[in-house]
């Protein structure tokens, strides 16, 4: 299955995973610490998260440490920002639009 | 007023949150009325809005089109009124009509809920667009959105000077 970032973000676990792991890279079970789901839970999220190229991961000693795929976080961004620019330039007529009708009404 | 702001609840959907410094009976018209509607609606350079029929019965239809005279090309939404409360909250569907533009936001129809919610004279406006499916979301942001309406925000002086004339 094809897997993007807004997977990512689409469930609030891992919204709460990738907060937690834009700080400072963190092993799964210092991870699932933070959860009251099972250590599997989060694996599992940390799979989904990493098929969505949004996590790298780094070997250090025994343990596997998850940070942040800045750069991929970015995608989601410039694309809301996009659909912003053209909500706001609507609202902004509507602004206007409701400052005259204020005027009228007085 | 602050900018809007946008947000992906879940895979299907796009949340747009707004305020509007005005009561909530004067923001219901402007989205209500055609005559209101084209001002905002369809306030970019080179584009009109030749059809904007609206409704606020349950079951009606409405039907927004819009016009490039320049590059003479067109296209719209239709759908059907599916909730509707006097100041507070409006359901309807949406299916895009490519109409000369082409693209496709998918073969079925979006559900968009926008709620009024006024507190001190403040109006928040909240529209949230559930898609069809995932495929189908991210195909309207990159085909209406992007090319469709590029349109409006170097606009905003000419509708300030058209204000200042009348």
């Amino acid at each position: 299955m094809r897997r993007d970032v807004f997977q990512a973000i689409a469930d609030p676990t891992r919204r709460a995973i990738i907060a937690l792991i834009a700080m400072q890279a963190m092993t799964p079970n210092a991870l699932a610490e933070h959860f009251d789901t099972s250590r599997q839970a989060v694996s599992k999220h940390l799979r989904i998260l990493t098929e969505c190229e949004v996590v790298k991961q780094e070997q250090k000693g025994r343990e596997i440490y998850y940070s942040l795929e800045i750069a991929k976080m970015k995608e989601i961004d410039e694309w809301l920002e996009q659909y912003r620019k053209i909500w706001e330039s609507r609202f902004e007529q509507l602004d206007m639009l409701l400052t005259e009708l204020k005027q009228k009404e007085k | 007023m602050k900018p809007a702001k946008v947000s992906t609840p879940s895979d299907q959907e796009v949340l747009i949150e707004r305020s509007f410094d005005a009561a909530v009976d004067l923001v219901w018209q402007a989205y209500t009325e055609p005559a209101l509607m084209r001002r905002w609606l369809a306030a970019m350079p080179g584009w009109s809005m030749p059809v904007c029929e609206m409704t606020t019965d349950v079951g009606g239809k409405y039907r927004w089109r819009w016009r490039d005279d320049e590059n003479n090309v067109e296209f719209g939404f239709t759908g059907e009124m599916l909730e509707v409360a006097l100041h507070s909250k409006i359901v309807h569907t949406q299916i895009y009509d490519p109409g000369d533009m082409g693209g496709t936001m998918g073969d079925d129809a979006s559900v968009i809920t926008v709620t009024f919610d006024e507190k001190d004279g403040i109006t928040n406006v909240a529209t949230l667009i559930k898609y069809a499916s995932k495929a189908d979301r991210d195909a309207a942001i990159s085909t209406g959105m992007t090319d469709g309406m590029e349109m409006s925000y170097k606009q905003l002086d000419e509708v300030l000077n058209a204000e200042a004339r009348t």
